[in-house]
């Protein structure tokens, strides 16, 4: 079976695209609009080896996601890639303080997101 | 791997009218509650995600225009800047703009700069945070992917000591050493130099630092991106050996580079950024694969690439093709009338084909729907499996199970039927939801105080006719905000509030569903219709009209009796194509209205236009369905009853009204088994207000039928709706009552 991966967006085109992407290479993908219900999958035992979340969310947004990963004991060390635009400067360095992993700047093409991927995924 | 991502456009498209949708609706309710942070942060998620996904296709154009939306939200939402009518007035005139674009984008047009461009500058004029735009954003084609260049052997020299923090965000060094490790041939070797003793072991803090020496043909950005995520919080060195020396021993911490000059020990913090956002890295996203692809490819280009032929050739080969329509005449197979004429409707095909992208041909279903119905197949193929087992080993005795399991597979087949139409639907608040803003403009337009109350939005039907309605629901409420609400002060002159009430209500009654616009303005002026009407020759100044009959005289083509035209209603033009749509859509429209109270128009729709209750009846060998709607009653005249009028051909006398007949056997050219109206079934149809006697064999039955279209599948018939196809497998026409008037009135003007 293949990595599993949380992807976390809002926007459903964003989400069907990067799970597209995912599952084509191979990932096992799991989806979730919202900071709250990403919480609420972790909660009823989903265990990616990666989470890919965006930022700007309703209900729960990115930051306060990743806070809330990094605080559950066994995903303490996944890691988490947040989805951000180039003008989220700040962002970038509010969700590392948070304990993102890395990021990926919208927009990216497939094979970028891979790489990306590829550089963190244990 | 290359993926390509350009199917989920439309996603992107459809998911982008919801966000303009919401930014719209936002926009209005914020005027109204101008600190509400949460409206503000959904506007702004609204203009986020548009941004984000537009960059994700390559819509630069859609991608920098709400770019300069988002920095505006932002600064309100910081408190920047503060919520105002010329403001919201800019932003819902920017929403306006961004759907131009997205439209624009959609159908590969080029936007309106004349309505885009002025608005992109007051946009950025009102922005207060000078923000750059995204440079990943930039015009896509103006800067060129620089070629790879070749890379000779380097040798770097790497010092990292990350900080413990790196490791708290799910990092593990052994990451970058594998990740280095692709690069080239790497020598590592942990510094020990910041080891605390025993005593001072601090399991978080810092006692790590890693040297490596790499040798390798990636360019030294390479190198550093395998950093990318731990430079900002990670003492960081990467010296180039510009000379390939030979390979010396591991320097140890705090040894920096001494062999190479200053300049090349970049300082990686600094240099991260611009690389990172380098336009040429980002843009290639997914515009390459928005083209047609390779499917689409010409032989001759395909050929050419392949070099099995030169340019020349392949000039010289297409200049002797002939173009099919030459081969024909030469041949003699067409005339070359015929050709033109072809050629002719191809074009016009052409310019119908964009027409057709506008139409969307998605629906996003709740998956809730989408359960319901699997779950109803899973039970259709158990009933489907109980029934073959059953005829596998069938005897009489079994009849009673067999028809025990044939209701239940019609109660499966009934629920599916009912499911997948519920697929179709939509709440109507769709429908409903460009209405605040309009009458937000036509109040601002006109002077007037509007308040629009609307109700029942949940209310499902089907995409097809929720999509046919917006207009002329849009129209009724024009003419109410223009036509029917008075002027403040003539409300407060006649005692009532000075702020007007336009309701929108939604409701289903029985199959069908009702529409109300209603205002509470001066109502409907029965004599300047009146004298409109006569002026117009509408009616003669001996009728004497109820008022009943007097309403729908506004329905009348050309029909205004607005003192003045307005430019957004009272130009004679649109109650009748309000009426005439939703005629088309099979429904209705009545007004009701008091002088001085107001004007209520009830619009009366089916709720699906894909399947309708009709009435079979048989002419000759052939079976008809007749829309039940239309049917008013059928009857076996008597007699005397038919009679022959000079000018009208065969009419019937139904109570003193006298109806055309129609032979249905004539207007299809069918053999009836009755030629005597006496003997055969007359039906009695009405659309718009006319009826006409339908004269048929036999009346079948009643029953749904499902529609097929005509013109989908072969082209046009005049009188006929569609087909559909009988429990026999036989198939029978719908018939088209409006199309069956017309061709009585045809008929009868021919006979004159």
């Amino acid at each position: 079976m293949g990595k599993q991966i949380l992807v976390v967006d809002d926007s459903a085109t964003m989400r069907q695209m990067v799970s597209f992407t995912l599952t084509s290479a191979g990932f096992e993908v799991v989806e979730a609009g919202d900071g709250q219900e990403a919480v609420g999958k972790l909660n009823a035992g989903a265990k990616p080896n990666l989470v890919i979340t965006d930022l700007n969310m309703p209900k729960m947004d990115g930051i306060t996601f990743i806070k809330a990963v990094r605080a559950m004991p066994t995903f303490k060390f996944t890691p988490v890639l947040m989805l951000t635009t180039e003008s989220d400067e700040s962002k970038k360095k509010e969700g590392q303080a948070a304990g993102a992993t890395g990021w990926i700047v919208k927009p990216f093409n497939p094979e970028q997101m891979l790489k990306v991927i590829a550089k963190v995924m244990p | 791997m290359s993926v390509d991502l350009s199917k989920f456009q439309t996603a992107f498209f459809e998911e982008s009218a919801e966000h303009v949708a919401t930014m719209e609706e936002g926009l209005l309710q914020l005027e109204q509650q101008p600190s509400d942070l949460d409206l503000l942060n959904r506007i702004f998620r609204a203009a986020h995600s548009i941004k984000g996904n537009a960059g994700m296709f390559g819509f630069t154009a859609v991608g920098e225009f709400t770019h300069k939306m988002e920095n505006i939200l932002d600064a309100l939402r910081n408190g920047q800047m503060d919520v105002t009518k010329p403001l919201i007035d800019l932003l819902l005139e920017a929403t306006d703009g961004l759907k131009g674009l997205l439209e624009a984008a959609r159908t590969d047009a080029a936007p309106d700069e004349a309505i885009v461009g002025p608005l992109r500058e007051r946009l950025a004029a009102c922005g207060i945070r000078g923000q750059a735009p995204a440079r990943g954003l930039s015009q896509p084609g103006t800067v060129p992917l620089p070629a790879p260049e070749p890379v000779p052997a380097r040798r770097y020299a790497i010092h990292w000591a990350p900080d413990p923090a790196v490791f708290a965000r799910g990092l593990h060094p052994s990451q970058i050493v594998r990740e280095l490790r692709s690069l080239g041939e790497l020598t590592s070797a942990v510094d020990l130099d910041h080891l605390p003793t025993l005593e001072a072991l601090d399991a978080d803090g810092r006692a790590l630092s890693l040297s490596f020496t790499l040798e390798t043909e990636h360019s030294r950005d390479d190198v550093e991106d395998v950093f990318l995520f731990v430079c900002d919080d990670s003492e960081l060195t990467i010296t180039e050996d510009r000379e390939a020396s030979p390979r010396r021993g591991v320097r140890r911490h705090g040894v920096v580079a001494t062999d190479a000059t200053d300049a090349e020990t970049r300082d990686v913090h600094d240099e991260r950024e611009p690389r990172n956002t380098d336009p040429s890295v980002r843009r290639s996203a997914f515009s390459a694969h928005r083209s047609e692809g390779e499917a689409h490819k010409l032989i001759g280009e395909i050929l050419l690439e392949e070099g099995a032929i030169s340019p020349d050739v392949l000039r010289q080969a297409l200049s002797q093709q002939k173009r099919l329509g030459e081969i024909l005449v030469e041949q003699q197979a067409a005339t070359p009338q015929q050709i033109a004429q072809a050629l002719d409707k191809q074009q016009k095909l052409a310019q119908a084909a964009p027409a057709k992208k506008a139409e969307s041909a998605s629906i996003r279903v709740d998956t809730e729907k989408i359960d319901k119905l699997i779950n109803l197949v899973g039970e259709l193929v158990i009933t489907q499996s109980m029934l073959s087992d059953l005829g596998a080993r069938f005897d009489m005795d079994k009849l009673p199970v067999l028809s025990e399991r044939l209701a239940q597979l019609e109660r499966n087949t009934r629920e599916i039927q009912e499911r997948v139409m519920a697929v179709r639907m939509l709440p109507i608040g769709t429908a409903f939801n460009r209405f605040p803003r309009l009458v937000r403009d036509l109040a601002t337009k006109n002077g007037k105080q509007i308040q629009l109350v609307m109700s029942g939005e949940d209310t499902e039907l089907d995409k097809t006719v929720i999509e046919s309605i917006g207009d002329p629901l849009t129209h009724l409420v024009r003419n109410s905000a223009d036509h029917g609400l008075e002027p403040p002060d003539e409300r407060a002159a006649s005692g009532k509030p000075e702020q007007g009430a336009i309701t929108l209500h939604a409701f289903h009654e029985g199959g069908s569903i009702c529409i109300t616009v209603a205002d509470d303005g001066r109502g409907l002026n029965r004599d300047k219709i009146l004298a409109k009407a006569l002026q117009q020759g509408l009616i003669s100044d001996t009728d004497k009209l109820t008022d009943e009959q007097i309403w729908p005289l506004i329905f009348r083509p050309g029909f205004s009796t607005a003192d003045k035209v307005t430019d957004v209603s009272g130009r004679g033009v649109g109650m009748d194509v309000v009426k005439r749509n939703i005629e088309a859509l099979g429904g209705t429209v009545s007004i009701r209205t008091e002088a001085g109270k107001g004007t209520t128009f009830t619009l009366k729709l089916p709720l699906t236009l894909a399947i309708i209750d009709g009435l079979t009846v048989r002419v000759g060998p052939e079976t008809y369905i007749v829309p039940l709607l239309s049917v008013i009653e059928s009857i076996q005249p008597k007699p005397a009853s038919v009679k022959t009028v000079v000018g009208r051909g065969e009419v019937l006398n139904v109570r003193g009204a006298y109806l055309p007949v129609m032979r249905l056997a004539e207007v299809f050219g069918v053999k009836p088994d009755i030629t005597d109206p006496a003997q055969a079934i007359l039906v009695i149809l009405e659309t718009e207000g006319e009826r006409v006697a339908v004269m048929v064999d036999e009346l079948l039955g009643q029953q749904q039928v499902v529609i097929k279209s005509l013109e989908k599948n072969f082209q046009k018939v005049a009188g006929l709706a569609g087909a559909t196809i009988l429990g026999d497998g036989a198939v029978a026409f719908i018939l088209d009552v409006r199309g069956l008037i017309e061709l009585a009135r045809h008929g009868a003007a021919v006979a004159a």
